[in-house]
């Protein structure tokens, strides 16, 4: 299907960026959830293994305690505090005031039982009897070591498998999302693809034929009328090059070619001229000479077909259209309605129309747009709303 | 010269320590005891722990001595007695007290 091929060029800005939006919240709540559980999960593993080392660190704690039973009972022959290699340790009296320490950490939290700080494990025990006036002893040994690797390893691997099958159901909760918004999308351009096909032969056999009438043989009248004819064919004409270039264009080969445009704004004008008339625009030119593009001359008559169509189907009667074309730069301007400040950077989607008044399907400057990327030209668009809209192409 | 003047320093340094009132009110008391003086601090020292409540129970017990309340092993008690109310006022009690701490604390003797 046209569209799902296309998709990420079809949607609309806006949809794009409520994609985006939504792919990050869910990978931000995705990520949120993820580290609370193994916040949760890493809290657990650390209790249980402070349980494991528990009943060590009480034995420890049991053979530092008389040490120190012994030093407060030989107190006035020796002061020297009990040391061990395989622990650090100190004692604190019932004010939390501390006796004596040979911890590294220089704040220990007396209220917890046991828990781990800065890589080592602190273990708190109540003596029954105040030895030294200790009523609190702490030891403190270094964490059985890699313990958290091994957590972070399990955790990084599991983290990781959740947050794919997360990221899968989401890419399918995201399709399933869009599912509408694309489905209406090849609806439309299917169907433009058939009206399309349907418009081509018909529009070619009137204007074919209309080229055939001899208009010196024609009265006044019936002249009008095969003119009428002819600008209605011509619209019609214009809006099937059109559809077709839209349903078609990623199929369509460019043919890059030298281009003098003052040549081809010419030529354009002289299709238009009988619309220009039939709405009395009065018309005034300034093209430069020798001005040269190299470029697909379909393309860009496509392109300055686009811009002129609107710049007379929006104008007044007897409005006024100003062409300027220098060397880097075209200039459209009309005296038409003008476009509001705030849909400006609207007018370039496809299918996007703020005046219902005038016929038309709201792709031609969805073209243009297309076009003008493709060969790297600026747009500007400066409007003022009832005077007129200026177009600026420049390269 | 030298001599005198050290000699001097001693005794008055002497003279001012026989002067204190842990030293006038309890130490000549103590001294003859078959348990000395440290003995009853480190007693102390092991049921109240901290600075505060080791000064406020010896304190009470000065104020009020009774078998009940004393830091002594019944066999002690039995033998020794309990001793008589002190004659110090509060702010005496406060002085031996502090002296009596500073003299036995744990703190600045470990190593």
């Amino acid at each position: 299907m046209l569209a799902l091929k296309n998709w990420d060029i079809n949607l609309r800005s806006r949809e794009k960026k409520t994609l985006r939006s939504f792919l990050l919240l869910y990978a931000f709540l995705t990520l949120l959830i993820l580290a609370f559980v193994a916040f949760l999960y890493y809290g657990l593993e650390r209790d249980l293994m402070l349980q494991h080392q528990r009943e060590t660190l009480s034995n420890l704690t049991n053979e530092q305690i008389a040490k120190l039973k012994a030093l407060h009972i030989n107190f006035d022959k020796d002061q020297t505090y009990p040391r061990d290699e395989r622990f650090n340790s100190a004692i604190y009296d019932s004010s939390l005031k501390q006796i004596f320490s040979t911890l590294k950490a220089k704040k220990v939290n007396l209220y917890e039982d046991i828990y781990l700080k800065n890589n080592h494990i602190y273990f708190i025990k109540e003596l029954e009897s105040y030895y030294l006036g200790a009523r609190y002893i702490v030891i403190e040994v270094p964490e059985p070591s890699s313990w958290d690797k091994k957590v972070l390893r399990k955790l990084l691997g599991y983290g990781a498998l959740i947050f794919t099958v997360l990221v899968v159901i989401g890419y399918f909760l995201l399709n399933l999302l869009l599912r509408p918004m694309k489905d209406t999308i090849a609806l439309l351009d299917r169907f433009i693809k058939d009206t399309t096909h349907e418009l081509n032969t018909p529009v070619n056999a009137i204007l074919n034929n209309i080229e055939m009438i001899d208009e010196q043989s024609l009265d006044e009248s019936l002249l009008k009328k095969i003119r009428r004819i002819t600008i209605a064919s011509k619209t019609i004409s214009n809006l099937y090059d059109d559809l077709t270039y839209l349903v078609l264009s990623h199929q369509i080969l460019s043919q890059d070619v030298e281009v003098d445009l003052k040549v081809l704004i010419e030529e354009r004008l002289e299709y238009f001229s009988l619309l220009f008339e039939s709405k009395k625009i009065e018309l005034f030119t300034e093209l430069a000479e020798g001005v040269v593009l190299t470029i697909d001359r379909k393309k860009m008559a496509k392109l300055i077909d686009n811009i002129l169509s609107n710049a007379i189907k929006y104008n007044k009667i007897g409005g006024t259209i100003h062409i300027k074309l220098t060397q880097h730069e075209i200039e459209i301007k009309d005296s038409g309605r003008g476009i509001e400040k705030s849909k400006i950077n609207q007018v370039f989607e496809r299918y996007s129309r703020f005046d219902r008044s005038v016929g038309g399907f709201g792709i031609g400057l969805s073209i243009v747009a297309s076009i003008a990327k493709e060969y790297n030209l600026q747009i500007k668009i400066d409007s003022i709303l009832s005077q007129g809209t200026t177009v600026r192409i420049s390269w | 010269m030298v001599k005198i003047a050290l000699y001097c320093i001693l005794l008055t340094s002497f003279i001012y320590a026989k002067t204190g009132v842990y030293e006038k009110n309890c130490i000549p008391c103590h001294e003859d005891m078959a348990v000395k003086i440290d003995k009853f601090f480190y007693r102390y020292l092991l049921k109240y722990s901290s600075e505060v409540e080791v000064k406020n129970a010896i304190k009470s017990y000065l104020k009020n001595p009774k078998a009940e309340n004393s830091i002594l092993v019944d066999g002690l008690i039995n033998r020794f007695g309990v001793k008589k109310k002190t004659t110090l006022n509060d702010e005496q009690l406060q002085e031996a007290l502090d002296t009596y701490w500073d003299q036995y604390q744990v703190f600045d003797k470990l190593k």
